[in-house]
């Protein structure tokens, strides 16, 4: 049986491809992408591996500095999601809104250099780890807005975007909130650097997802966030939702650490369950937004997935766009997801050229036009986190 | 020390491989899957731990993969490297 | 909201691992803080707690990348399904079971041992297994994989709000009927440099006694520990110790918990005068009060060892003793020791202004 969605009221996502969402997305349907070294930061590698690194100053509320950027890019992406749905402070008061966001590292307490201080005997000021307990991305954003609803943030790695969404759209659902600002967001920062290079999952040239020749992953970073609202509240502001939380479900491997499971027994589940929590058909899909990092073993096993349960469905990885951002990324290709049924094309897979015989999946190879009114996106993680949203225009198929 | 048995002794120390001594680990024993018991985590902590211990780099896993099936291919890929 | 039943208990803290040891602990008090030299300049008392009961459950060779902070998460979470005897031997069981972690810090030891990787030998010698471990959803994971788990999992981490955050997604998956059974647990870990912050922040002395509800200085002490709870829907019919009857949280920014005048409150007063103030504010003053905290020291979870507490009490009925009596000019009275109790309500406000209440009632009620 076929729960109602729930309502989108307003988007906003700031990344690599753009400072908010209509530019970002504009920018991708062009082919446009330029990764390049960090320039926050710098490392003693022998290589150099490119980002999608944010270098524009981030747009207000995210410009203070006494939060960690993480949380910055957070109020960058839900001030524009707000306004979005035309909502304030000010309008948000009396509602029951909750916050749930997804990151991994932003509430990590891994200031280097109070750290290297700490260790070499030295006494470090505080000010960092102030900044740290300042700056939980989902109470920042309640103080911000002065909202006392639930508050929750996922740390599901690389999955926790699209959980949070995922949990906040079950929110409104239970009745428990009229309103949820949801995403996901995470920094670039020298730990993840270096994290993932000695994993030696990066690239050293632009990602290409499901290319024969991929060689890994480009970090970035970013912000998603959709406002989920209730249809009594959009009823009574006389406001037109602009897509729909069909479905959601979450798996996990219990497979290992950092690898997925070779028959992406977690991912296959989590998409079976997400479509049939939707109460769809796979073949209604106008397409699907995939994980696809570009790291050899993500591709290969996503692939083998996506072949077997959507074979006719359309694919995309816009992280050829967008970098990986990490906790951010299944917010960010959320909102993604969202513009491209609106405007029912979708932009061709960055960095592919050559189908891979091992995988046996082309996605887009151009700008694409879609039919459809619902689309899926999906994320793996390390610890076997699977998760994946059903996002639809209409709210009743 | 040679090169194999100094191998064996940071193998066990650094993967924390309380279950065995490094004089129970053979030469030509496979380090993944079966035998041994590495897994694809180990085998890029032992890329670090290669480079900290015989300043010799394995740059991906295309180079990895034959250097890392045994100790006799591993320290034979050390001593090549060291010249 | 659709109730949850509490059917297994799995806890490891100062006081040692199981209900067996906690109710010990209970009865006969005198759990001590041990000293950390490593805290900065001077020795810390920390509550620390052990984790070699879990070689009862893995060998050496499983646990070899295994870190303090995901060992105390499966020390809990083995204890809590053995518990509430868990039945593993039929796959759907397995895939019908979702896992919530929650953590304040998340694994502190091994970020920070990541960075030692980097510090010491530069960036291209950093630890992959390190970094891989230091994620926050590395316990849930290891869960997942050692209990053959396959059905959702959630790390969530919001620092002292993080338990009932938890509780929120437990029961949100069971009602949604997305799970038949949730393993739910708080894991937190002390490290130096958390001991560090305590000095600076807190003023800690190594002659500083946990006082829970002291207004004039602080005496919170840090603790660590893991707290899991194996939670079925109320109306499934199995054994447990208590049943979660109601959950109230926000901010004090907007509300306050709905407190019934007269009921026994188990509160996570930890000896930070600021909150002790916000439990002075929002407590009814006729309540009937105890605080557990000088067992297990604070951290995020504390609340979730309350928690555990509450549940012990309203299996058998009746209150344990509380290690410290609220000061007379609160007016609280002391939620006597041995008082017939048929619910019990734990209540936590946190040093951000969250706050939450529990409702907990006897099973067969």
């Amino acid at each position: 049986m076929q729960k109602p969605g729930v309502g989108i009221s307003g988007a906003g996502c700031v990344c690599g491809a753009g400072m908010d969402l209509a530019t970002a997305y504009v920018s991708m349907l062009t082919g446009e992408r330029n990764p390049q070294a960090p320039q926050r930061f710098s490392t003693t590698h022998a290589d150099t591996y490119p980002v999608f690194e944010i270098l524009s100053p981030l747009p207000a509320p995210g410009t203070d500095a006494e939060l960690l950027r993480t949380t910055r890019l957070a109020l960058s992406a839900a001030h524009e999601a707000l306004n979005d749905a035309q909502l304030d402070r000010e309008l948000l008061r009396g509602l029951r809104v909750g916050v749930c966001i997804g990151t991994t590292v932003g509430s990590a307490m891994n200031s280097e250099e109070f750290y290297r201080d700490f260790r070499s005997g030295k006494t470090p000021d505080m000010a960092p780890i102030e900044r740290y307990l300042r700056s939980n991305p989902a109470a920042a954003l309640a103080r911000h807005y002065q909202l006392d609803g639930p508050s929750q943030v996922v740390a599901n790695a690389c999955s926790s975007g699209t959980d949070a969404i995922g949990v906040g759209a079950a929110w409104i659902r239970a009745g428990l909130c009229d309103m949820v600002i949801a995403g996901g967001a995470d920094e670039l920062c020298r730990t993840t650097y270096n994290g993932f290079a000695s994993l030696m999952i990066t690239d050293t040239r632009a990602c290409r997802p499901f290319d024969v020749s991929r060689r890994g992953l480009n970090l970035g970073e970013g912000a998603g966030v959709l406002v989920l609202e209730s249809d009594a509240v959009l009823k009574r502001r006389g406001r037109r939702a602009r897509g729909y939380v069909l479905g959601y479900a979450n798996a996990t491997d219990s497979h290992h650490l950092t690898a997925p499971h070779p028959e992406g027994r977690g991912l296959k589940a989590a998409l079976a369950r997400a479509i049939s929590d939707a109460g769809i058909e796979a073949q209604q899909l106008a397409f699907l937004n995939a994980h696809g990092t570009g790291t050899p073993d993500n591709d290969k096993v996503e692939s083998k997935v996506l072949c077997e349960l959507f074979p006719e469905v359309p694919v995309v990885s816009t992280k050829g766009y967008t970098g990986h951002t990490l906790g951010a990324a299944g917010a960010i290709e959320a909102t993604l997801t969202l513009v491209g049924l609106e405007q029912g094309r979708i932009p061709a897979n960055a960095g592919f050229s050559q189908m891979d015989p091992a995988l046996g999946l082309t996605p887009t190879t151009a700008l694409t036009p879609v039919q459809g009114s619902i689309a899926v996106s999906e994320s793996l993680a390390f610890g076997g986190n699977n998760a994946a949203l059903v996002l639809g225009l209409e709210e009743h198929i | 020390m040679d090169t194999k048995a100094k191998l064996k002794q940071v193998l066990v120390e650094e993967l924390n491989l309380e279950d065995v001594t490094p004089d129970e680990i053979e030469d030509d024993e496979i380090l993944f899957g079966e035998g041994l018991g590495l897994d694809s985590l180990d085998a890029v902590e032992l890329v670090v731990v290669v480079q900290k211990h015989f300043g010799v780099e394995i740059k991906d896993m295309d180079e990895g993969r034959p250097a890392l099936q045994s100790i006799n291919t591993l320290a034979a890929f050390i001593e090549e490297k060291q010249g | 909201m659709m109730e949850m039943r509490i059917s297994g208990l799995g806890i490891a803290g100062a006081f040692g691992c199981g209900t067996r040891e906690l109710r010990a602990a209970l009865e006969h008090g005198g759990v001590k803080p041990s000293f950390c030299a490593d805290a900065g300049a001077q020795s810390i008392p920390v509550y620390r707690a052990s984790t070699t009961a879990l070689e009862r459950y893995l060998n050496k060779r499983v646990l070899r990348r295994i870190d303090h902070f995901s060992r105390l998460a499966l020390l809990g979470a083995f204890e809590a399904l053995e518990d509430g005897e868990y039945n593993f031997d039929f796959i759907p069981a397995r895939e019908r079971l979702g896992v919530v972690l929650c953590s304040g810090f998340g694994a502190l030891s091994t970020t920070f041992r990541f960075l030692d990787s980097v510090m010491d030998d530069g960036d291209s010698f950093a630890s992959p297994t390190a970094f891989s471990n230091s994620v926050h959803n590395a316990a849930a994971a290891h869960i997942s994989m050692q209990l053959g788990i396959t059905g959702p999992g959630q790390t969530l981490s919001q620092f002292d709000h993080s338990f009932i955050s938890g509780v929120q997604q437990a029961q949100m998956w069971l009602e949604e009927k997305r799970v038949d059974a949730v393993l739910l647990g708080t894991v937190d870990e002390y490290c130096s440099v958390l001991g560090y912050c305590w000095e600076r922040f807190l003023g800690i002395k190594p002659s500083t006694q946990m006082r829970p509800f002291a207004s004039d200085s602080s005496s919170a002490l840090p603790g660590e520990g893991a707290a899991f709870f194996l939670l079925r829907p109320q109306q499934d019919g199995s054994a447990g110790y208590a049943r979660i009857s109601g959950m109230e949280c926000g901010h004090v920014r907007g509300s306050s918990p709905r407190l019934g005048s007269g009921a026994p409150l188990i509160l996570g007063c930890e000896g930070y005068p600021d909150t002790m103030n916000m439990y002075r504010e929002h407590l009814p003053a006729d309540a009937a009060v105890a605080c557990y905290t000088p067992l297990y020291g604070a951290s995020p979870v504390a609340p979730a060892f309350d928690v555990a507490i509450a549940a012990l009490a309203l299996e058998r009925g009746k209150a344990y003793p509380a290690p410290a009596a609220p000061p007379a000019e609160t007016g609280w009275a002391t939620l006597s020791s041995g008082s017939a109790v048929e619910t019990l309500t734990c209540v936590d406000f946190g040093v951000g202004g969250e706050y939450s209440a529990l409702h907990r009632a006897r099973p067969c009620l």
